[in-house]
């Protein structure tokens, strides 16, 4: 599905990125693991097309696509979802109608038909309803006055409505108490589906427990130093960064 | 009377209208104050930013007792409000059309037409008949409406004003809105603005609003003259005790507008909002001038203006706030945010305190910027076209004026009509 291969990218300038290799297929889910400053949110906003984050080697396929040419609206039509660590704060933008309208133009540039008020309205009270969200705080501008939890867990609502084949998770489990995280970690895992793969992006091996990955990957300086399954997250929660860092040197 | 000075074209035509006047009246007071001071100019401190001597740069004789042409109903339907509002009341050229107005008196309504300003309706409200605009109003004025609420009711549904000018020469409108809301009584009243697309014409509309005790009005403006009209517009309100104002202008036509707004406190926890939107491209001109006098102690005041500014136009936003001896208590606060599209876009502000009480609380803010670069990102990256996310988020900056009208559908124009705005673009 994804397919990362040789990736550089400098943001101002500096190199953040310096020769990523990454493969993520169908019904998969990879882990991605790494100190501060590794280049983990970098990775995170090139494939979702963030200007000012410049590629400057290398290449992103997305089920065989050129991810990099699409704009940022164009990959999240073609089914590409990316959770923020910090989600933004639009007041004045009412977060029901941003979803509705974000809704009916993927399904438009997919050539699906726009979906009417009554039916939105189902699929969103059923998916609120999932992940524990008042439709009250629906109502109100997107994150505007949210806590840290509530916009996690606006993030994974998003998701869930949207339902991407492609799904980047950024330090999603940071500010979380662990009530609000077993939230967010059930909404994800329900997610979770052959047809869709899953790269979830952490700091901390705590989230790891709850959405349990196939893959894990750890990234230091810009490059995947290390890759394994699940047990790798362990060793690095034992071990600390500061070994791979030697290595990655 | 004299009137030594140089004229300018503009200046020489109102003062041949005035030869047609009565000899005496307040129509003739007016006409020679408006005469004796000319068109405002930029070394007026006021006026700074708007020089009407030279905005004005034409002969615009006003229309004063032409029976208006007849107006079809498809004109109505040019009003964004036209298929939620069902009640209307039109002018046509500042000429009230009771056979084009849907909206019957009834014991709660009371409507009239006025005809000039000998009606005693007028001159209730405390503005300075000195201002320019005011007096050329009273002076040239070719009709209007007064509109009554009986005490202790309240009109649920909203009602529009529809005011049409059908120009098709450079002329001046000059017409009066009087909207008296009784003791405990309230309404809710959109007064929207239409002009002919193209026309070269001056605009001159007065609102006055007396609000008795416990009243309130809920009143929305919009603005939306032809592209190549100037749009001179005044708002005078009184509030007596407890009397609630929520006063919200949208602007969006008009070549040069400037609007004013003279806000007195005459009862005490009086309380009033007056907030505004502007939408503006290529090299339209709006300048809002507001002055709010807290002369008795307890009255709330708070003035929001959120000014979307594309290509070349120019936002000026004046407020001030005077705190009379005694009015303590006085809670005033403005603010007002330019949102600049384009680097050649402008925006001024000019807040002003005027304080001669101790125990108050004012405060007055402003900011200019860009749209936020994040903002666009977070909507694109969800799947909405970058079109279509500086529409929201404009539609967004602007919606914090929109905020207060109590009605969702309202709202929801406003907010559809500064979508399509962006939209529209900016190839005309």
């Amino acid at each position: 599905m994804l397919k990362i291969e040789n990736l550089h990218a400098t943001v101002d300038g500096r190199s953040i990125l310096n020769g990523v290799d990454l493969e993520v297929n169908s019904g998969e889910v990879h882990a991605i693991m790494g100190p501060n400053g590794s280049g983990k949110s970098t990775l995170s906003y090139v494939l979702a097309g963030r200007k000012g984050y410049e590629v400057t080697e290398g290449s992103v396929a997305y089920r065989g696509e050129d991810l990099l040419t699409l704009e940022p609206n164009e990959r999240a039509a073609r089914g590409l979802f990316l959770a923020f660590q910090y989600p933004i704060e639009i007041p004045g933008v009412v977060t029901m109608q941003f979803l509705k309208v974000a809704l009916n133009a993927q399904r438009k540039a997919r050539g699906e038909p726009e979906l009417s008020t009554p039916d939105f309205m189902r699929l969103v009270r059923d998916r609120a309803a999932k992940l524990r969200i008042d439709l009250d705080m629906l109502k109100r501008s997107v994150n505007v006055g949210f806590s840290g939890g509530e916009k996690k867990r606006a993030e994974i609502l998003q998701m869930a409505v949207l339902e991407p084949s492609l799904c980047i998770l950024d330090e999603t489990d940071s500010g979380l108490d662990i009530d609000a995280l077993r939230i967010v970690a059930d909404g994800v895992n329900a997610l979770r589906s052959p047809d869709r793969a899953m790269v979830v992006i952490t700091h901390y091996q705590r989230l790891l427990q709850y959405i349990v990955p196939d893959r894990v990957h750890v990234l230091s300086r810009g490059r995947i130093v290390r890759s394994g399954d699940k047990s790798l997250a362990l060793e690095l929660e034992e071990k600390g960064y500061a070994s791979f860092e030697r290595d990655a040197a | 009377m004299n009137f030594p000075i140089q004229h300018t074209p503009a200046e020489a035509a109102f003062l041949t209208a005035g030869a047609l006047l009565a000899t005496e009246g307040r129509r003739r007071e007016a006409f020679e104050r408006f005469m004796a001071m000319g068109l405002p100019h930029r070394r007026l401190e006021d006026w700074r930013w708007t020089d009407l001597r030279q905005r004005i740069s034409g002969a615009y004789p006003p229309v004063l007792d032409r029976a208006p042409p007849a107006v079809g109903k498809a004109e109505l339907e040019r009003s964004p409000f036209f298929a939620q509002i069902r009640g209307r009341v039109v002018l046509v050229d500042g000429v009230y059309a009771p056979e084009l107005s849907t909206l019957p008196a009834s014991g709660a309504i009371e409507i009239r037409g006025i005809v000039d300003a000998s009606d005693a309706v007028l001159g209730r409200t405390a503005a300075p008949d000195s201002d320019p605009i005011i007096a050329m109003n009273t002076a040239f004025m070719a009709g209007g409406i007064a509109i009554r609420i009986a005490p202790a009711t309240t009109v649920e549904a909203p009602f529009e004003i529809l005011s049409i000018v059908t120009a098709a020469e450079p002329r001046t409108l000059a017409s009066r809105i009087v909207i008296l809301v009784e003791q405990g009584a309230s309404a809710s009243i959109v007064e929207t603005h239409l002009g002919a697309e193209g026309a070269s014409y001056v605009n001159n509309p007065v609102t006055e609003v007396i609000l008795g005790p416990e009243a309130r009005l809920d009143r929305v403006k919009l603005q939306r003259d032809g592209k190549e009209a100037i749009h001179l517009s005044n708002l005078q309100a009184r509030l007596d005790r407890n009397a609630i104002l929520r006063d919200c202008t949208v602007t969006m036509g008009g070549s040069t507008t400037r609007q004013q707004g003279f806000i007195a406190f005459d009862g005490e926890n009086a309380d009033a909002k007056l907030t505004g939107a502007y939408l503006l491209r290529g090299k339209q001109h709006c300048d809002t001038r507001l002055i709010v006098d807290h002369r008795v102690p307890r009255c709330t005041s708070r003035e929001i203006f959120k000014c979307v500014l594309d290509e070349e136009a120019r936002g000026i936003f004046q407020g001030k706030v005077i705190v009379q001896r005694g009015a303590q208590k006085t809670d005033g606060k403005q603010s007002s945010h330019g949102l600049l599209l384009s680097p050649a876009a402008e925006f001024d502000a000019k807040p002003e305190l005027e304080i001669y009480a101790d125990d108050v609380v004012c405060g007055h803010g402003a900011t200019a910027g860009d749209l936020e670069e994040d903002f666009v990102f977070y909507l694109r990256s969800r799947g909405i076209s970058l079109a279509e996310a500086r529409a929201l988020l404009v539609s967004a900056f602007a919606a914090e004026a929109f905020e207060d009208i109590p009605h969702d559908g309202l709202r929801d124009t406003l907010a559809e009509l500064a979508k399509s705005w962006v939209h529209r673009g900016r190839a005309e």
